[in-house]
């Protein structure tokens, strides 16, 4: 059994399991309510419940008062659902959110098409369009896997009568084997979509850097090929990661797009340079070449960062040694089934 | 899934709605004369608008909070004495950990108080200064809901007279005082890097966690109340103290060695003052809740290293000397309760030898080093006073300058060596209990030679008198009540009776 849990001022609509907490549920789906005890103490993650009916768990009599229980507030962290429910929270409205309800679909893969020795491009052609923001992600249903995968949406939504994934071979990954291995043109696959908080804060009008690794180009590609078609004013720097010359993919087309945009810069860089790489460019980590390009100082940008965890932390580092600070980073973590619930993190930050 | 629904104005954009215009520019006096203190630190701001209030309480909420949690505490400390709630405790010497709270700690909260006041008034920013303001009110409840809670056993027990008094005078209370002392002397950031940071934020489940849950174990319900009541105040301090922290980082990066040698000086500062809240939990607790090892293990070492992780995106290291700290942990309620039993003569509670199986407890936590180095000294100290021979220290012990608590720690890697440090300053010898405390001392001088240290100042004849009787007087002690060995003291022989009475019944 399972309630959808509602939450104002956004309007964002989430699936809530019985006996799972809002707090948990929001966490879970990306949305930062906050919080601090956890054990319904210190009322850090009061919220209202405009609609519906929940139970109060274990709050402390003290974290909320009787007449608070009276006027229909609840400690997220203890409170459970019991029907569908409406809450308010001290949510920060994000202007450059849409919010777009998630819908399932239904396509047909049109290509598989290698892009290095082990990431494929893969595209499900649709008969409707997909609603979505670029930089979010779709939940793939394969066939003979339990459970949906996470990939990122690499075209832009302009473009929104396919959906484009970069597929990376994990080994011993039961669901990229199958992508890499099995499918083929003309297979049927579902999907849920749009998912994921990761998206342009274009509003703010920023310049700004966007930090990929390996297959963690998909979500900037989208958003840079929306951000230049809508013709965005400051400056936009891809910067790619990969470990050899023969892990780079979309090299030819990011240059030809640099030279169109006079705004857009692009510098791929290789972390393990190979003997017969031949190579004029970027040679280190991905953060590396971003800190020689800016000169290690990244004030008043906005940065975007996709890829695996370390690349993200060490981007973050930079970043933040740059004097850029956590209300202009945006980051999108790419975790395989076997990352798990990952490491433990203090309340310092809120989403990095 | 349900429709989408309709944005309406959030928190924030309401909050904001409701206070705007209430912080302003000073216009025929400059700022930096109106708000003097907030500079001269070398803290640089560029922009107080950049400091969040996740709180966004207004007074009018906060006097409705409060006073709802003030009926529900009242109700709970009223009961608890109607209904001779002391008798439900697990021994009459948990009181003592009650007497140690009330003499060290709650005198702190008025402390805290007077800190946040002056603080309060000090910063040019809005947020940082309503914040401030909040929590000097919180301190002062808290500091009076404790006295309230503890009041009760005032009727029966010794020692919970004179608090305010004793935090003044008494020799071991000059730890937590002077450490207040050190922190309301500092400037303003300072202050919310020691007391909001430091103290709230990374020491805090050190510090209350343990006496709020032995007060749980050990049938304290009065204590527990107050416990959940003050934990619903204390999320906005710690969020203050983040708040700040992360507010100095990001504004100028010139600000992080300053901020580095604050979070050194106060993780410290804050990991000697403890030494009294872990011999509290491995020796003062009838029923134990956890070792010290394992509460500094979950607490510090987890905890706090989730939040150094953290912080080292901001180029901060972990507190210097955290390792030793850590090696600490094995040893230091041992060596703390070991010094309090040798002048126990001179306090206004209670120490003892724990009972055989206590001392099981303590080998099974610490079994790499209570065998060796403790358990044979407490129970060549057992067999002594069972003798008729309790030891008590009659000579006066050396007192660290910065930390003030008797030099009688070890080196860690040796523990049966003392540990000192000596600094030189205008040509007079300054001693300290160990690195972290010189360090302290080095950096500031001129502040710590001014230390009010409690064994100089007997000797200098400034409190009462010439002998130990004199001072105790002067600490307003009842002798032989208040102080000396638990076995045979008042408060005992009224608990045994109380005892004796309810088998019969």
């Amino acid at each position: 059994m399972s309630y959808a849990l509602t939450i104002e001022p956004i309007g964002e609509v989430l699936e809530v399991e019985e006996g799972q907490t809002i707090l948990d549920a929001c966490l879970r789906a990306g949305i930062y309510i906050p919080y601090q005890c956890n054990h319904g103490l210190c009322s850090t993650c009061k919220v209202e419940v405009v609609e519906g009916d929940v139970d109060l768990g274990d709050a402390s009599p003290f974290a909320l008062m009787d007449f608070e229980r009276d006027e229909g507030k609840a400690l997220a962290c203890v409170c459970t659902l019991q029907s569908d429910v409406v809450i308010e929270a001290d949510i920060e409205e994000d202007e450059d959110a849409e919010y777009l309800a998630i819908k399932d679909y239904k396509g047909t893969v049109s290509e598989v098409v290698d892009l290095t020795p082990d990431v494929k491009k893969i595209i499900i052609s649709l008969d409707e369009e997909v609603d979505f923001q670029a930089g979010q992600y779709i939940q793939l249903d394969i066939p003979a896997v339990d459970g949906p995968r996470a990939f990122s949406i690499a075209n832009s939504p302009d473009n929104s009568d396919h959906i484009e994934l970069h597929v990376r071979l994990v080994e011993g990954g039961q669901g990229t084997n199958y992508l890499h291995n099995e499918l083929v043109v003309g297979d049927i696959l579902s999907f849920s979509a749009p998912y994921g908080h990761f998206f342009v804060r274009k509003s703010q009008n920023k310049p700004m850097i966007f930090i990929a690794g390996g297959t963690g180009l998909s979500s900037p590609k989208s958003m840079i090929e929306e951000l230049l078609k809508a013709g965005y004013g400051e400056k936009i720097t891809l910067f790619h990661g990969v470990r050899a010359a023969a892990d780079l993919y979309y090299q030819k087309y990011f240059e030809e797009l640099a030279e169109k945009h006079e705004n857009f810069s692009y510098i791929p860089a290789l972390s393990e340079k190979k003997a017969g790489d031949d190579w004029g460019g970027e040679v280190g980590y991905v953060h590396e070449a971003a800190e020689r390009y800016f000169d290690g100082s990244f004030a008043g940008h906005q940065a975007y960062l996709c890829g695996p965890p370390p690349m993200i932390e060490a981007s973050i580092r930079a970043l933040m040694k740059g004097r850029l600070f956590e209300n202009d980073i945006y980051c999108e973590k790419f975790l395989s089934k076997a990352d798990g619930g990952g490491d433990k993190r203090s309340p310092l930050f809120k989403r990095i | 899934m349900a429709e989408k629904r309709k944005k309406k104005l959030g928190i924030k954009q309401r909050y904001s709605m409701l206070t705007r215009g209430l912080g302003w520019d000073t216009t025929y006096q400059d700022m930096d004369k109106v708000f003097p203190y907030d500079n001269y630190e070398g803290i640089i701001i560029h922009d107080w608008e950049g400091w969040e209030d996740p709180f966004r309480l207004t007074m009018d909420a906060y006097w409705k909070f409060q006073s709802e949690k003030e009926k529900k505490l009242y109700a709970v400390i009223d009961s608890f004495a109607q209904n001779n709630g002391h008798l439900g405790i697990t021994d009459a010497r948990y009181v003592n950990a009650l007497k140690l709270f009330l003499t060290g700690v709650s005198p702190l909260e008025y402390q805290a108080a007077r800190g946040f006041t002056h603080v309060g008034r000090q910063f040019r920013g809005v947020g940082p200064r309503v914040a401030c303001q909040m929590q000097a009110i919180d301190e002062l409840r808290h500091v009076q809901t404790q006295i309230h809670s503890m009041s009760h056993y005032n009727k029966y027990f010794d020692g919970l007279h004179s608090a305010p008094h004793m935090h003044d005078r008494v020799w071991y209370l000059s730890v937590p005082k002077s450490f207040f002392d050190d922190a309301r002397t500092a400037g303003p950031f300072e202050f919310l890097t020691s007391i909001s940071f430091a103290f709230e934020y990374v020491l805090t489940n050190l510090l209350f966690v343990p006496f709020m849950s032995g007060a749980a174990f050990n049938g304290d319900m009065a204590t527990v109340t107050f416990g959940f009541s003050a934990q619903s105040d204390e999320a906005r301090h710690m969020t203050l103290g983040l708040e700040v922290i992360k507010f100095m980082l990001e504004q100028d990066e010139r600000n992080i060695p300053i901020v580095q040698r604050w979070m050194d000086k106060w993780f410290w500062r804050g990991t000697r003052m403890l030494a009294l809240v872990a011999m509290m939990m491995d020796y003062m607790l009838p029923k134990r809740v956890m070792s010290w090892r394992e509460a500094w293990d979950i607490y510090f070492t987890e905890a706090g290293g989730a939040l150094f992780a953290d912080l080292a995106r901001y180029g901060i290291k972990p507190p210097k000397y955290a390792d030793i700290a850590t090696k600490e942990a094995e040893h230091i309620s041992h060596q703390a309760w070991h010094i309090f039993y040798n002048y126990t003569h001179a306090a206004a509670f209670h120490t003892w030898v724990p009972g055989k199986e206590e001392l099981d407890w303590l080998s099974e936590k610490y079994p790499t080093t209570f065998d060796k180095y403790y358990r044979p000294r407490l129970e060549y100290l057992d067999k002594e006073e069972k003798a008729g021979r309790r030891f008590y220290n009659d000579t006066l012990p050396m007192l660290c300058q910065v930390c003030q608590i008797p030099m009688g720690f070890t080196d860690m890697d040796d523990p049966t060596t003392i540990s000192f440090e000596v600094s030189e300053y205008n040509g007079d010898k300054y001693h300290t209990c160990s690195l972290g405390c010189k360090d302290i001392f080095d950096y500031e001088p001129a502040k710590y030679v001014q230390a009010w240290l409690p064994v100089h100042q007997i000797y200098q004849g400034n409190c009462g008198g010439a002998e130990v009787p004199d001072v105790l007087k002067w600490y307003n002690f009842n002798l032989g009540a208040d102080n000396l060995e638990y076995n045979g003291s008042p408060d005992q022989k009224l608990w045994d009776e109380w005892q004796a009475h309810r088998k019969k019944a």
